[in-house]
């Protein structure tokens, strides 16, 4: 469990006949975890039954003497502790039928005998991070529950007060109403089975009860609030309450199916029936009359009894409780008066406090229960065991490959590695608060987090993979990783990232492969000069860094290399061209650039400073290329162009030295020539 | 004799051994327990007192035992005593006792030499 594995090392119980079993688990799981030891499944459950709450998993053993496995899960199903506190089984039973029977019981995990230091290490690991993570969750659930009922019980509230204050009373009568229908109902369902009441609605009908009065809104002002005793007449417009709040909300179209509403509505009509059959307004009795109505009409009755009225001061609890029983507030469901009397030290203790209070910390007691209800937890544990296996899965698979895999939380800012990356990094395999982490920043290096924060910046829930190649200093070592990431956004209305997962493979080798293959690519392999893709990939490169800067461009070949050829064979041939390769080397400054871009065809591009004087350059350079090879007198024929304005491409100087070596070459060859106006701008044919 | 060598005399695995349990130290540690646990005595003597389910549970540990320590041959013979034994009834004794008393005395006897080697 990530948040307490600082504070709090987690507890095993390790249950197993065979000491020597229990020791070999024992000394498998002392490194990380605390572990108490039972001999068989009596000691086991002693333990648990004294202090099951220190423990945040078992591993349990099947045959074992007095009590075996079966027995202990069989007691934490009776107790509900398997909710709670999950169990490995360690065994060497093989027969599927006791597996099976196992897991039906309510066993989290099953490892065979003989099992494998790491596997048992890890799926304890796993099981116990599971359990936290679901019951974290189970908070999470309980907190938005309870603030949605909160929100939709103000509503009623509210509601039900502005009728209480029209009514001239405290406002405490519907929380009372409330409160006692609450009890009431939670004890009848327990009682018996014969009302369809499921748990949840519980605090629906319990929240409907607080609108039963509802309809005195349209009950006229001074009969409502008339101090002494009704007429006839109007005690018959003061019933007409319970038909006018139930036409109310049936009136609510667009709610009327929900139950909430629902339930209001026949506890509205029908809170004054009676079970003889002598309430109104519709006379109905036994249980024809709802038994949410039922409920409330006890309610309503008992706490007008034990209430100030303008008409009549409060009575005491135990007179109350006499007079409901005796039937002098109208005849009463005796399963429900069963409850009443059962629940009504619990009802007088409650109103004692304050109520609101009370009823408050009741209902998110209510909803925890809820949230944790055997039904449901049940439901999600095969969900749980799938996730297990996909983990499992998964970390098998992690394991195999040299991945560096990751997951981070943003919520929890936890950083989880593979094994593997892990300690290839150097580092745990969970790390919280990565961008602290001192090992982390110092292994991967700035870049790493820049990137990061990158990433998490540029994506959206709709383009949410980044796959980039770049180099991650690792150990000190400079490499080429391919990081492939892909970003989890929430479903929400505004959408958050919640995790980002993502794997760093090494690319070093292939990617160093690939840069020697161009760089290959970009030269002549005889003389290694740049060939013609070579120079014009280099020349991008340069015009875009150094665009200010003066360039001339050089084109020349070797004079009457067809008879060097035919003369000295082409072996000679190829001694001449390199030779060539070599005085050109020597007499260019590194920013030129050198080219063989044919058969012996040959270009520089001068990169110069203006202050330099490009002529002489180009002499020296003339100079230095000419020269007996053996007994060839090598000489070539040049053609230069220099920049003369900064907006010539250099495809338009290239075109200019052409020119220029054609006309050198008309002229005699054995020498060099600069472009000037008046050679035109074409080659001549 | 070495742990290693202590297994062949056992006819045991040492490789599969080494391979889940990752450290000799712990290997050592409870290949010299072995002899301490009294399942082999509870299995000669419940078999005498004519207690199956005794039976069965000692022969079940022995073989859980093996299966840890990967004592192949002690573990197959203890493996088949435990499902003769697992109905609940004798009746196998006779066939899968034999094997099952040679092959514990071998690896006794085994373990007894390497852990006098050790002193």
């Amino acid at each position: 469990m990530p948040d307490s594995q600082s504070s709090r090392r987690e507890r095993i119980l390790v249950v197993d006949d065979s000491e020597m079993n229990r020791s070999i688990l024992a000394d498998m799981l002392s490194e990380k975890f605390d572990v108490t030891e039972a001999e068989d499944g009596e000691v086991a459950l002693e333990i648990l039954s004294r202090q099951s709450h220190i423990f945040s998993l078992v591993l349990l053993d099947i045959v074992m003497p007095r009590k075996d496995g079966f027995d202990v899960l069989t007691e934490m199903n009776r107790t509900g502790l398997i909710e709670e506190l999950p169990v490995i089984m360690v065994s060497a039973e093989t027969a599927s039928s006791q597996i099976e029977r196992a897991y039906e019981l309510g066993a989290t995990d099953f490892i065979m005998r003989p099992f494998d230091a790491s596997i048992v290490y890890r799926r304890v690991l796993n099981t116990i991070f599971l359990y936290a993570k679901q019951r974290k969750l189970i908070g999470v659930i309980e907190q938005q529950m309870d603030e949605k009922e909160q929100d939709s019980s103000m509503m009623v509230d509210i509601l039900s007060h502005i009728v209480e204050f029209r009514n001239g009373e405290s406002g405490l009568h519907i929380l009372h109403v409330r409160t006692i229908t609450d009890f009431l109902l939670r004890k009848l369902v327990k009682k018996t089975s014969r009302y369809p009441i499921a748990e949840a609605d519980i605090p629906v009908i319990s929240l409907a009860s607080a609108l039963h009065d509802i309809g005195k809104i349209g009950i006229d002002d001074h009969i409502l609030n008339k101090p002494g005793k009704l007429t006839a007449e109007e005690f018959a417009v003061m019933k007409s309450h319970s038909v006018i709040g139930a036409n109310m909300l049936q009136g609510l179209t667009a709610y009327k199916d929900k139950p909430l509403v629902k339930y209001a509505c026949e506890i509205c009509r029908w809170h004054h029936e009676r079970w003889n059959g002598k309430g109104y307004p519709d006379g109905l009795a036994g249980d024809d009359i709802p038994v949410t109505a039922q409920i409330v009409a006890l309610a309503d009755v008992y706490d007008a009894l034990t209430s100030e009225r303008v008409y009549k001061p409060a009575l005491p609890a135990e007179k109350a409780k006499e007079m409901i029983l005796n039937g002098e507030c109208g005849d009463f469901n005796p399963l429900l008066l069963e409850c009443f009397s059962e629940e009504f030290d619990n009802i007088r203790a409650m109103f004692t406090g304050s109520i609101s209070e009370n009823f408050a910390h009741r209902e998110v007691r209510n909803l925890a229960v809820a949230a944790i209800n055997p039904k449901a937890v049940t439901a999600s544990e095969r969900t749980l065991k799938l996730l297990d296996y996909e983990r499992m899965k998964h970390d098998f698979y992690a394991q195999l490959t040299d991945e560096i895999q990751f997951e981070y939380n943003v919520e929890s800012d936890i950083l989880r590695f593979n094994q593997f990356g892990a300690n290839k990094l150097g580092v745990d395999c969970e790390i919280i608060n990565p961008a602290a982490n001192s090992v982390l920043a110092e292994q991967l290096g700035d870049k790493w987090f820049d990137i990061l924060g990158h990433i998490l910046a540029g994506t959206t829930p709709q383009s949410c993979e980044y796959r980039r190649e770049c180099q991650l200093s690792l150990n000190g070592e400079m490499r080429w990783y391919s990081v492939i990431m892909r970003v989890i956004w929430t479903e929400d209305a505004e959408p958050t990232i919640s995790d980002v997962i993502g794997k760093m493979v090494d690319v070093n080798s292939t990617h160093v492969a690939m840069c020697q293959l161009k760089e290959k690519s970009m030269r002549d392999p005889l003389t290694g000069l740049l060939n013609r893709e070579g120079i014009k990939e280099e020349l991008v490169h340069k015009f875009d860094k150094f665009p200010a800067r003066k360039y001339a461009v050089a084109v020349f070949d070797i004079d009457d290399f067809k008879n060097a050829n035919d003369e000295y064979g082409h072996l000679f041939g190829d001694k001449v061209l390199q030779e060539l390769a070599e005085r050109l080397l020597h007499s260019t400054r590194v920013h030129d650039l050198c080219a063989r871009i044919g058969g012996d065809e040959f270009l520089i591009v001068f990169d110069y400073d203006g202050d330099y004087d490009i002529h002489s350059i180009v002499a020296r350079v003339y100079k230095a290329l000419c020269g007996k090879v053996d007994t060839f007198d090598l000489s070539v024929s040049m053609g230069v162009a220099e920049m003369t304005s900064v907006d010539q491409s250099f495809q338009q100087l290239f075109n200019k030295a052409d020119i220029a070596l054609y006309v050198c070459k008309d002229n005699g060859k054995r020498s060099y020539k600069f472009y000037d106006v008046s050679m035109g701008d074409t080659v001549p044919q | 004799m070495t742990l290693q060598q202590c297994y062949q005399a056992l006819d045991g695995n040492y490789d599969d051994v080494i391979g889940r349990l990752r450290s000799e130290r712990l290997v050592q540690k409870f290949v010299l327990k072995f002899t301490d646990d009294g399942s082999y005595d509870l299995l000669l003597r419940s078999i005498q007192e004519g207690n199956a389910q005794e039976a069965f549970r000692a022969a079940h540990t022995i073989k859980g035992m093996c299966q840890n320590l990967s004592f192949t041959a002690l573990g197959k013979s203890s493996a088949a005593l435990t499902e003769a034994l697992r109905g609940g009834s004798l009746d196998g004794c006779q066939q899968y006792l034999p094997q099952v008393k040679a092959d514990y005395e071998r690896t006794v006897a085994s373990i007894a030499e390497y852990a006098r080697s050790l002193d």
